[in-house]
């Protein structure tokens, strides 16, 4: 009686555990940190944005882009950057964005700087952001990646995309800043023209 | 659906299926005994189960039992990696989630997802029979509280995932896969080679030593033995039949007292003693009271 007691006890902290962190859980395994395993892929050069997904994603056509970034991609180019604490690959990148003068701010209210104010920053929390959902639309389902910085605009009524993702086979990874300057201003120049000065 | 081609070049699960044929045929030779049959079918199920993310994702399951996240087709969470998150990200309720999880398992099984499920006692099981006599060899099995006890506080002040970056669970499950599906696709950090040097030193354990990292530094193992003494699943001991042969202790990998300890933290519920027992004086038993 006593042992069953026990289990009773031990099931109640299992499902209640479950509720409120099984997604968490769910967020940080889909998030693949390599960092954590003490490498870094590298990264392959941009080419063009993307208006569905590209070949090397195991899903085709247009991604359900979230209602909340399909507004703020109409008002202006909005990048996302995924992060999480204690996720050194993260912290590298938002330290050389800051350093590059790209960003200000920590990772959790960071936003662009004066120069990039052209553009809209969203950090995401991978484990407590609302918005964490959007690491799985932009993640190759099935492959050892997920999405980093994604960078997104619309443009007569079509959402243009480029995801970075952490990619086993070397195609993305975190981006080098200069790369992250060029196709943000890309990205504007393509939604309304060009930088103004 | 998954069809094998027999082009493994070619073949993103190579990396596993290989692998587990490899220790299949080995392990067949090895596992001799009623019960080891059985527990080989488990470990080699399991070992499938654990690299089926290619099946049905990354999900927010957690292991109860030592294998990396970051292995590229992970099903489930590593339990100590959870543990870590939840003091650098200061997510507490990841620890109700852990502590369920390990919990439930344990208090069913005690340890014996270390000698049935965990794919690094697998591995162990195939690379080393040795066994020492050393006092050494008993005080140092308390390193694996140490190590699970020092988690907590080095993930907190550190703020990074502090086992993780030198794991070398993670470098066999994770980093060596990845470097070999695609060896020039990654730069490394300053982790890397202190990660390596772990991972040569813990091979070098398990070769030396049956069962050396279950038995001196596995964490999770730390978690789950104390459960032995209250798990529904006890390995019993009938005096009254027992010839004194200690045969169970010749064959026990973890070396535990037998057949007199048997709810020892120790204890991986891997039933060689009970294969071996010539009168039946060991059985495993599941017991309400």
């Amino acid at each position: 009686m006593k042992k069953a007691i026990y289990v009773g006890i031990i099931f109640i902290i299992l499902a209640s555990g479950a509720y409120v962190a099984y997604k968490q859980v769910e967020a940080l395994n889909i998030a693949r940190c390599l960092g954590c395993l003490a490498m870094e892929p590298k990264t392959k050069a941009f080419e063009d944005f993307w208006v569905e997904y590209p070949s090397f994603y195991t899903r085709s056509g247009i991604p359900e882009h979230p209602s909340w970034l399909v507004n703020e991609s109409r008002q202006h180019v909005t990048m996302l950057f995924f992060w999480f604490e204690g996720c050194s690959a993260c912290k590298s990148q938002w330290e050389r964005m800051k350093k590059y003068g790209l960003v200000e701010g920590g990772e959790a209210d960071g936003k662009f700087t004066e120069n990039f104010s052209y553009a809209k920053l969203i950090t995401i929390d991978i484990i407590n952001s609302p918005q964490r959902d959007a690491l799985k639309i932009y993640q190759t389902e099935g492959r050892m990646e997920a999405p980093t910085t994604v960078i997104i605009f619309e443009k007569n009524d079509t959402i243009y995309w480029y995801a970075f993702s952490g990619d086993a086979n070397g195609e993305g990874g975190r981006p080098d800043v200069e790369t992250l300057v060029k196709i943000l201003e890309r990205a504007e120049e393509e939604k309304n023209g060009g930088v103004q000065p | 659906m998954v069809v094998c081609n027999l082009n493994c070049a070619s073949c993103p699960l190579a990396y596993a299926c290989i692998p587990i044929t490899i220790a299949g045929v080995i392990a067949l030779r090895k596992y001799r005994g009623r019960l080891q049959k059985k527990r080989l079918a488990s470990q080699m199920t399991f070992l499938f189960i654990t690299n089926t993310a290619f099946l049905f994702g990354a999900t927010g399951l957690i292991y109860s039992y030592f294998y990396c996240w970051e292995s590229p087709f992970a099903l489930m969470a590593c339990p100590i990696g959870v543990l870590e998150h939840a003091f650098v990200d200061r997510a507490w309720y990841l620890l109700i989630y852990l502590a369920g999880s390990i919990g439930f398992t344990s208090i069913i099984f005690g340890r014996a997802a270390c000698g049935w499920a965990c794919p690094i006692g697998f591995l162990q099981d195939l690379t080393s029979k040795r066994k020492t006599k050393s006092e050494w060899d008993k005080k140092l099995r308390i390193l694996k509280y140490i190590i699970l006890a020092a988690i907590p506080p080095a993930s907190y002040v550190t703020g990074q995932l502090a086992y993780t970056l030198i794991c070398p669970i993670g470098g066999l499950t994770a980093t060596l896969p990845h470097l070999l599906m695609n060896p020039h696709g990654y730069t490394f950090t300053f982790f890397f080679f202190p990660k390596m040097m772990v991972l040569v030193g813990f091979f070098i354990l398990i070769v030396l030593l049956s069962r050396g990292w279950c038995r001196h530094l596995c964490p999770v193992g730390a978690m789950m033995g104390p459960f032995n003494k209250i798990s529904l699943l006890q390995l019993e001991y009938y005096e009254d039949k027992c010839l004194k042969c200690f045969k169970c202790a010749d064959v026990c990998p973890m070396q535990i007292n037998m057949p007199y300890d048997t709810k020892t933290a120790e204890c991986i519920r891997c039933g060689k003693c009970v294969d071996v027992c010539p009168t039946d004086a060991l059985a495993f038993k599941f017991q309400w009271q």
